[in-house]
Order: C-alpha cells, then sequence, then structure tokens
C-alpha cells in the first residue's frame, strides 16, 4: 500500500508543499494545548490569523467573500457590461471595436423613423409588439395561474385520499426543465399531436389545427402551457401559507355553525393575503420574463425576452446595432421588474406592520 | 525502488515536453451536413502522419457555426480551424495563407471561388480557405409519390407554376401533410425567386430586394402555403429570423418534394430507403432557371496560435488527391478545378446519387447563364442579414398577422437598418 501512495505522489511536490504549510503555521500560530487540537491550529492557520486579525464580528465577512467573488463576476460584471453595449453600437463584443451612440439605441427602440436609414423603423414596431403581446400573456396568465394554483392548494389542504401522491402530481413539472416542458407540448399540440388526433377521432374537428402556429391558437396555448408548468410552485406556496393558518379558527367557526364559503371568504382568504401579494408579484415578474417554454415551442409571437434574444444576435447573424438595441431593451424590462419588485417589498413591509 | 520511479517519471516528462513543441495540435470546429467532418477526421490520420501534427475536431450541427462562431471569434474562445459558409461575412477574422502554401497552385485550382472569401474593397487578393465543396440549390422529389398518385412528372425546364400544380396533385391524391418543402432561409428562397424575374441587387451591387420579381414570387409564395402545397410545419413553424430545416419532412415522406441543395445528395442516399427519390432540374420561370451557388469552407483564424500547423492543415485537405477522396466519399461537387475537369471517381454511387450530381452541376452552369445575381447574392458579405430577414416579414404575411404590402415594406426597411454601418 506504501508503495501505491509513492507511486501516486512520485513527482509531485505537494507533500513537501503539505509539510511546509503545517510547519509555518506551528510557528506562525504557536498553538497550545493537545497534541490533535494543536495539530488542527497549525492546519488552519490561515483562518486563526484572519481571527486574530478582524476579530469575531469580522470573520463572517470573510466567508462570504468567495461567494461575493462568483457572483460579483458572474452577475454584476455581465450587468455592467450590458449597461456598456447599451450605450455602444457596433456588431462586435469586444468594446474597443464599439463605437459611442449615446441614446442613440433608445432612439432605435422608440422613434418611428429609423435613425440609420431615414426609412420605417422596424425595430420600434417590433419592439412595440414585443411589449404588447408580452402584456397581452401577462394580464391573462397571471390572473389563471393565481386561480389555479389557489384552487389546488385549498384542494389539496384538505384531508383527501393520497394528498402526497397528488401533492408531487401538481408540482411535477416544476422540476422539468422547461425545454422539456415546450418539446412535451409540441408532441401534443403540433399537426399530427395527441390533441387534434383526439378531436377528429370524436368529430368535433374536421382539419387538425395548428394549435402553435395558428395566430389566433398560439397565445391561447402559450398561456396554458406556462400555466401547467409553473402552477405546481405557486401552488406549493400558498399551501405553506394555509398551513399557517391557525386551525382553531376553523373550529370556532364550524361551532357557530358558519358555511364553508363563508369560512373561506372571511378567514382563509384575508389570512391567505401576505402569501397570496408574495405569490401575485413572482408569477408577475415570472411571467414578464417568460421565455423558454416559448422558445422550446416555437410559439407565433415573440415575448420580450425573445425580442432580446433574437435582436442580440445570439442565434443568427449578428447586426451592426442587434447588440446595442437588444442590451438597451432588456435594462429597459429591468427597470420594469425593479419596480415589480420594490411594489413587492413595499407591500410585504406593510402587512408585516399591519 | 525510489530511484528507478522517478527516473522512470523524469523521462516520460521530458519526452512529452519535447513531443510536444515538435508537434502541435489544431483545434477544428466542423459543421457536418452528412458525413463530411467524419470524412475529413479520416482524411487528417494522413496529415498527422506526415506532420506529426494533430486535430482536435467538434462535430457540431450548423446552427452552431451560424449562431456561435461569430461571438466565439470576437474573444478568445475561437477554433484555429472551422468549417463555414458565411465566407465572405467574415472575412475579417481570417488567417491569409498565402505565406504558407503555394499561391500558384491555389490560384490555378480554387481561383474560381477565392474571391468568395476576400473583403470587398477590390484589393484583397488573401488565399482564406479551401471550399470543401460546391453547392447548389435544386429540389428532390419523391418519385415513388409520383407514380403512387399516377401524375406526370413535369420535366427539363418546366416551371414552378407547372410544378405547383403536378405537386398539389400528388399532395391530394394521397393525402399528404403537403406538396413542397423549402428550408426557411431567404437562401432556398432565393433561386426560385431569380426564376420569377426577382433581381436582388441593382447594376452596383446594392441590394434592392423587393422588385416587381419578388413581388410575384412573394405573392406565389403566400398563395402556395394558403393552398396547402406548403406545409404549416415549414416557414409559418418558426419565428423570427430562425432557420429550419425541412429534410426531416421530406425523409418521412410527408411532402414530394424538397427545395434543398446538393448538400443532401449523401443524406438521402444513406437514409431513404422506402421511396425511390430523384434531384430535379431548378424550376424555371421567367427570369430564368435560379438555383444559389455556394458552398462550405474549411478557413483558418488570425487569432490561432498554430497558423503554420492550421495553413499546413488546410493545405492538407486542398491537394488534389485528398479532395478528390473527400468529393467520392461526401458525394459532392469538387471546387477544384483540376477535378471539375478530369471528374471525380464516385466510385459505387448509386444511379440516383450519380443523376444527382450531373442535375446539380447543370444547374449551377444554367443559374450562371440565366440568373448571374445568384452569384452577386453568394459573394455579397451581409447576404446572412437577407438570409434571415426576409423569412421573418413573409412569414407573418403567410399566417396573416401583415398584408403582403406590409411584409415587403418591412423587408425593404429592415434590411435597409440591418446592412447600414
Amino acid at each position: 500500500m506504501w508503495n501505491a501512495i509513492e507511486t501516486a505522489f512520485a513527482g509531485s511536490a505537494w507533500p513537501w508543499a503539505f509539510v511546509v504549510y503545517v510547519v509555518a503555521g506551528w510557528v506562525i500560530v504557536r498553538p497550545t494545548g493537545p497534541v490533535l487540537g494543536r495539530f488542527m491550529s497549525a492546519l488552519g492557520w490561515p483562518i486563526e490569523v484572519a481571527q486574530r486579525v478582524s476579530g469575531a464580528t469580522g470573520l463572517p465577512y470573510l466567508f462570504l467573500l468567495p461567494n461575493m467573488l462568483i457572483f460579483g463576476v458572474f452577475t454584476f460584471a455581465p450587468l455592467f457590461i450590458n449597461m456598456g453595449f447599451s450605450v455602444t453600437d457596433g456588431q462586435s463584443i469586444n468594446f474597443d471595436q464599439r463605437g459611442y451612440a449615446g441614446a442613440e439605441n433608445l432612439m432605435r427602440l422608440f422613434y418611428e423613423r429609423s435613425i440609420d436609414t431615414g426609412l420605417q423603423n422596424r425595430e420600434a414596431i417590433k419592439f412595440a409588439q414585443a411589449v404588447v403581446d408580452t402584456a397581452v400573456f401577462v394580464v391573462f396568465q397571471v390572473p389563471l395561474m393565481i386561480f389555479f394554483a389557489l384552487c389546488t392548494a385549498l384542494a389539496l389542504n384538505r384531508d383527501i385520499v393520497a394528498r402526497g401522491f397528488w401533492r408531487s402530481v401538481f408540482f411535477y413539472p416544476v422540476m422539468l426543465s422547461p425545454v422539456v416542458v415546450g418539446f412535451l407540448w409540441v408532441l401534443i399540440l403540433k399537426r399530427q399531436g395527441v390533441l387534434s388526433a383526439t378531436l377528429m377521432d370524436w368529430g368535433w374537428i374536421d382539419q387538425p389545427i395548428q394549435w402553435l402556429t395558428d395566430p389566433s391558437w398560439t397565445m391561447f396555448w402559450s398561456i396554458v402551457v406556462y400555466t401547467w408548468a409553473h402552477l405546481g410552485f405557486y401552488m406549493l406556496i400558498l399551501l405553506a401559507g394555509l398551513q399557517a393558518i391557525p386551525k382553531d379558527l376553523y373550529e370556532a367557526a364550524r361551532m357557530d355553525g358558519t358555511s364553508d364559503w363563508r369560512m373561506l371568504r372571511r378567514i382563509t382568504l384575508p389570512l391567505l393575503m401576505p402569501t397570496l401579494l408574495v405569490v401575485m408579484v413572482l408569477s408577475l415578474i415570472k411571467a414578464v420574463q417568460a421565455f423558454e417554454e416559448l422558445y422550446a415551442m416555437n410559439v407565433r409571437w415573440m415575448s420580450l425576452v425573445g425580442y432580446i434574444f433574437e435582436t442580440s444576435g445570439l442565434r443568427g447573424q449578428p447586426t451592426t446595432n442587434g447588440l446595442g438595441v437588444a442590451a438597451t431593451a432588456s435594462l429597459i424590462v429591468a427597470l420594469v421588474l425593479i419596480v415589480l419588485t420594490l411594489v413587492q417589498v413595499w407591500l410585504t413591509a406593510r402587512q408585516a406592520r399591519l | 525502488m525510489k530511484h528507478p520511479i522517478k527516473t522512470a517519471a523524469l523521462s516520460a516528462t521530458i519526452l512529452s515536453a519535447g513531443f510536444a513543441a515538435q508537434a502541435e495540435e489544431v483545434t477544428f470546429l466542423c459543421s457536418q451536413d452528412s458525413n463530411e467532418c467524419d470524412v475529413m477526421q479520416e482524411l487528417l490520420a494522413g496529415f498527422t502522419e506526415e506532420t506529426g501534427n494533430t486535430v482536435a475536431m467538434d462535430i457540431v450541427g450548423y446552427e452552431i457555426i451560424r449562431d456561435q462562431l461569430e461571438n466565439q471569434l470576437q474573444t478568445d474562445a475561437a477554433p484555429d480551424v472551422a468549417r463555414v459558409t458565411n465566407l465572405g461575412g467574415l472575412n475579417q477574422y481570417y488567417l491569409d495563407l498565402t505565406p504558407y502554401v503555394d499561391a500558384t497552385y491555389w490560384e490555378d485550382n480554387y481561383g474560381a471561388t477565392l474571391p468568395w472569401f476576400r473583403a470587398q474593397d477590390g484589393e484583397d487578393d488573401g488565399i482564406y480557405g479551401w471550399m470543401t465543396q460546391l453547392t447548389v440549390t435544386g429540389p428532390y422529389v419523391n418519385v415513388t409519390m409520383f407514380e403512387d398518385a399516377g401524375v406526370e412528372m413535369p420535366g427539363e425546364g418546366a416551371t414552378w407554376d407547372e410544378w405547383a400544380t403536378a405537386l398539389l396533385e400528388v399532395k391530394e391524391t394521397l393525402g399528404l401533410t403537403a406538396g413542397l418543402a423549402i428550408d426557411r432561409t431567404a437562401h432556398r428562397m432565393a433561386g426560385p425567386a431569380f426564376s420569377y424575374g426577382a433581381q436582388f441587387f441593382d447594376d452596383d451591387g446594392v441590394p434592392i430586394l423587393v422588385d416587381e420579381g419578388f413581388r410575384d414570387f412573394a405573392e406565389t409564395f403566400v398563395e402556395w402555403h394558403k393552398s396547402g402545397l406548403m406545409p404549416e410545419e415549414g416557414w409559418p413553424a418558426g419565428s423570427g429570423t430562425a432557420y429550419q430545416n425541412a429534410t426531416p419532412l421530406f425523409l418521412s415522406g410527408d411532402v414530394a418534394m424538397h427545395m434543398s441543395g446538393s448538400w443532401s445528395i449523401n443524406n438521402y442516399a444513406t437514409n431513404i430507403t422506402d421511396f425511390d427519390w430523384r434531384a430535379v432540374p431548378a424550376p424555371c420561370g421567367p427570369g430564368g432557371c435560379g438555383a444559389m451557388p455556394g458552398g462550405a469552407a474549411v478557413v483558418a483564424f488570425e487569432s490561432t496560435d498554430v497558423p503554420e500547423a492550421a495553413a499546413a492543415l488546410i493545405d492538407y485537405l486542398a491537394r488534389e488527391d485528398v479532395t478528390a477522396e473527400f468529393s467520392a466519399l461526401t458525394r459532392n461537387i469538387p471546387a477544384h478545378q483540376g477535378l471539375q475537369e478530369t471528374g471525380v471517381d464516385y466510385g459505387d454511387a448509386s444511379p440516383a446519387v450519380a443523376e444527382a450530381l450531373r442535375v446539380f452541376a447543370a444547374n449551377a452552369v444554367v443559374a450562371a447563364a440565366t440568373t448571374p445575381q445568384a452569384y452577386t447574392f453568394q459573394g455579397y458579405p451581409k447576404n446572412f442579414v437577407i438570409y434571415g430577414v426576409v423569412p421573418d416579414y413573409l412569414t407573418r404575411a403567410i399566417t396573416g398577422e401583415m398584408t403582403l404590402d406590409e411584409a415587403l415594406d418591412a423587408i425593404d426597411a429592415d434590411v435597409a437598418a440591418q446592412i447600414a454601418e
């Protein structure tokens, strides 16, 4: 066995480095107490030193540092790069090859005439269309989903048979990748898909319907699929809210002979309101960001995020102004989302005070 | 015991270090239509044997090259060489091979295609890449379906209108999903549009997409979707500028004709077993018999750390014997002019394959004579922008989100904005 260890470390310097590290630690920390404890102190000397330097209150920040670094590199850096893209133009993603554009990208998004060609500005029309379509999606999808999530949560909060099973059934789509959800529904909704075939079998329709490409159906199915995929998550939050309502309130109401409907309106809903609020704002933000499922299903309308994705040149050919315009659009979306989040924070704080 | 281990480890380290200094590894991002990259990988074994340099090949789909390569090139993530189709558009990133290769050999044998890679300033005379093959667009027909439906197939010189009538009859007799499928890109639509008289460029080579011929074709194209000649699963199923390949529709027997190109020959020869297929001459119209020439090429990038090895790799592939073998194994038309004259021995190619190769080669010749704008379009460095913008709006006209007039205006306005510097 010793031979194997020797072979594994042959030619490697790190066992020596380890010994040097421990010895150095021993010298720096000068541990006292039992042998094992001293050894552990020597082993962990950087922490011991950090603790001595920063004191007990500073240490937590030290532990947060690695995470903050990763967070900074992968969240804040792209944020600032994106802001940089929004005020420059050019096809390249390198800033040294991009020219300063000031507010030109904003003009490209909103002006009626293109500032580059003097012709009709298609970019503004595309962006406006994406805003309108996304708004329609949000207005229908969010209330529908909250309604169904609430119904499901109420049903699953009762003492029904195989409750755990039903809960997992409704939560299951949340665990699927959005792309899988998209492809799954394409199998159902395409021309030769299950839905058209079944309806034709029953004689309800003569011709298969293109549920996803037909402009009059594509939004409907986008909403259905998106609701199906995300319902479980919000149902779970509502379920937790329902279970936090004290049971004795219901018992007292029941003793007074209150009807179920009245209990729902007078006890459940008011006490569930804080949770409902959270669900509402979270689902609103999620709906504004809708993209993956819709992209995988190739629906015939473009969500805001879809517009940004398409315009940025991430798919297809990068164009002269695409990246800057997409970055500007994404900042506008971010602004909307920040407002929504602030509303949530404000409402939650108000609820907490009440 | 200790010493032998150390000695062995040391000598192994020295050996590998010495070897690495001599032999270099060339990273190769290869987009595969059928078996091109597999064949290249086999052929490159000879390159490794000759030079000691190794090749690390990543085989990917065409979309990866189309969507990601340019971003990679702008950062440090680019491969040393890649197989690309956007020949003129990537010019600024190319490594000029001239110092590393025999320029006379290249000019003599690839002189016709070298300008496709060059900048449009008229001063660029660099050698940038090896055309793996010459491609030409054109339709494939499911012969069995025509026979089953008892419909006579239009012959050589037939127009798109005649084909449309025949295909619609086949579709209706056999209850097919559709008669004709065209890949969702203006590259495949351009040939038919040329046939209807679309010019695409004015005399100075500036794009003027929407003219009388283009409008004629666009009307016909929308009508083809309304009448059910073309499938909902084709253009209408894609949004934005997305590319959509119609090959699966033809393979699965959902359509009787696929407007594709010569790069599909090998795919169809290998994968179609339950019906007879045939490549037919590009249908004609008032504007000629349009087809788009083109092809993929292996190019090296300026950012490479191993320019010599990368250039040697491309030079190796461009050799007459290697190119001949590549063309034979992938059933492609070579861009090597010497080979075009002597002909490639396609070995055991089936009659359908031999016929298809002949038909496509003829398409290229006819297109050069009747629709020269096809070659202008192929050499235009921003043609990829047009490939994407046109489907975006024509699709909306098909689905009724826009009128055709609005769509055509939008195409003009959007193309102008996208190509503006």
